[in-house]
């Protein structure tokens, strides 16, 4: 082996170059992390998750949820709409102009070249930033998913394949305590033709005492427990319940911008 | 060892074997600069230069901050949202809902909810003293201009904040109006209580 030395190098340096790339870069960039603010707000992002619900990502983790659902929301593009807010003086010239521009799927290049000819015409605009891809379409998120929105997670538990739909916004898209808990129990229960296995040895099947429990589980009416028997959830279901529950990655921030829908107050 | 196994041992089994002095196909040497090229333009399109602000679909930072929504109503909302919490909101509370014996509530007071917005924002303008009836309590007020050195599109998006907040339903105000009212009340002493009554809405 008279290349002995050379050897060594060339495979220090290949292994070295990665680990460089793989590990020394992604914590040289994410690993200060640190909260941030919601895009033109004062609002602190992410919030640390409660107690509970952070007790709930262990119990997430233990019953290898992520094997099964990822918490990540891919967004394949995003595009502009440009929405008239007031037609001003000349509402007639404003709206004919209107009528011949096209207002929805442009590039900001294009929605600020709209934007401008109707501001020339007297009318004011508002240019609406709306991120598009498949995942975002189904409603599973509104934005794409980022670092900020796992801040607070660990082990974060992002999962690589979906045999169920995505959760990273589910507390957004399913915020009834109930219906998490009867779905973790009987997820047939709720979703016609669910894959998902039912989690049962999280609750408790008991008599009903001399008062049902407070914590019992309302079931829908076509599965109903046996009869004078009651379903209770285990701390764990309820702390599995509550991270499901925190899962709301659903705030614009400003490496995922976007326009939010103004709820009337 | 029989004849059929030693013709196939190599002829020459001293030593290693050495390269000759052969040269590389040009074909190769090109096919890697291409190769080299297109990994050039690819990294420029989707590298973002590794920063950690830049995510798919976005291809560089420019192009994120081109695409910050900063126009538009909801924007001006936040805006004064911003506006209210850093300078209102420390006497008049977060919540609009003010500080006993300090400042009267925002939410729900008759003053914020009239329908015109001359008198309310001469108050920021140019401050306020004496008592006031706010949503029936007596107050004594010592206000000062907080107003007066945010720029005429902040003033206006902090009314706007305040008269559509909390369950307010007053209108907006625009940066224009602003700049108007500002020119007629410039140099005027701070309103008192008895005076913001007779003044026009």
């Amino acid at each position: 082996m008279k290349n002995g030395f050379s050897v060594f190098m060339a495979a220090f340096i290949a292994l070295g170059l990665s680990w460089c790339g793989f590990v020394l870069g992604p914590v040289q960039q994410l690993g200060t992390a640190k909260q941030t603010t919601v895009l033109n707000s004062s609002d602190i992002y992410p919030i640390q998750r409660p107690g509970d619900a952070t007790l709930g990502l262990q119990v997430y983790r233990a019953n290898g949820c992520a094997a099964c659902h990822t918490e990540q929301v891919r967004q394949d593009g995003v595009v502009c709409e440009v929405a008239l807010r007031n037609a001003g003086k000349n509402p007639v010239v404003v709206s004919n102009l209107v009528s011949t521009l096209k207002l929805a799927d442009l590039t900001k290049d294009e929605a600020d070249a709209v934007s401008d000819k109707i501001t020339a015409a007297g009318g004011s605009t508002e240019i609406q930033i709306i991120p598009a891809g498949t995942d975002i379409t189904r409603g599973w998120g509104v934005r794409r998913s980022v670092e900020a929105d796992f801040l607070y997670d660990y082990p974060v538990q992002a999962g690589s394949l979906r045999a169920g739909p995505d959760l990273a916004n589910v507390g957004a898209r399913l915020p009834d305590l109930n219906w998490q808990l009867v779905h973790l129990y009987a997820p047939s229960a709720l979703v016609k033709n669910s894959a998902m296995p039912p989690f049962r040895f999280l609750f408790e099947l008991r008599k009903v005492g001399a008062a049902s429990s407070p914590d019992a589980l309302q079931f829908p009416k076509d599965f109903p427990p046996p009869a004078g028997f009651e379903v209770v959830p285990t701390p764990e279901a309820k702390e599995i319940a509550a991270y499901l529950l925190s899962l709301k990655a659903d705030a614009p921030l400003y490496e995922a911008p976007f326009t939010p829908v103004m709820t009337k107050p | 060892m029989n004849d059929e196994t030693k013709s196939n041992c190599p002829a020459r089994t001293d030593g290693e074997p050495t390269a000759t002095r052969a040269a590389v196909p040009m074909l190769i040497f090109v096919a890697m600069l291409l190769l080299l090229f297109l990994g050039a333009v690819y990294f420029d399109h989707h590298s973002g230069w590794f920063d950690a602000k830049v995510y798919s679909p976005y291809v560089s930072a420019e192009q994120l901050e081109l695409y910050q929504p900063k126009s538009g109503a909801a924007a001006a909302a936040a805006q004064g949202r911003k506006v209210y919490e850093t300078v209102c909101g420390i006497c008049h509370g977060v919540d609009g809902m003010g500080k006993p014996n300090q400042a009267p509530p925002l939410a729900g007071s008759e003053w914020v909810n009239a329908p015109g917005f001359h008198r309310l924002a001469q108050i920021p303008l140019l401050g306020l003293n004496g008592s006031l009836q706010v949503e029936g309590r007596d107050w004594n007020l010592n206000m000062a201009p907080m107003g007066a050195a945010l720029s005429d599109a902040d003033l206006a998006a902090v009314i706007t904040y305040i008269r559509t907040s909390w369950g307010n339903k007053a209108g907006a105000v625009s940066a224009d109006d602003v700049k108007a009212i500002r020119a007629v009340v410039a140099g005027h002493p701070a309103v008192t209580g008895a005076q913001l009554k007779d003044l026009p809405e």
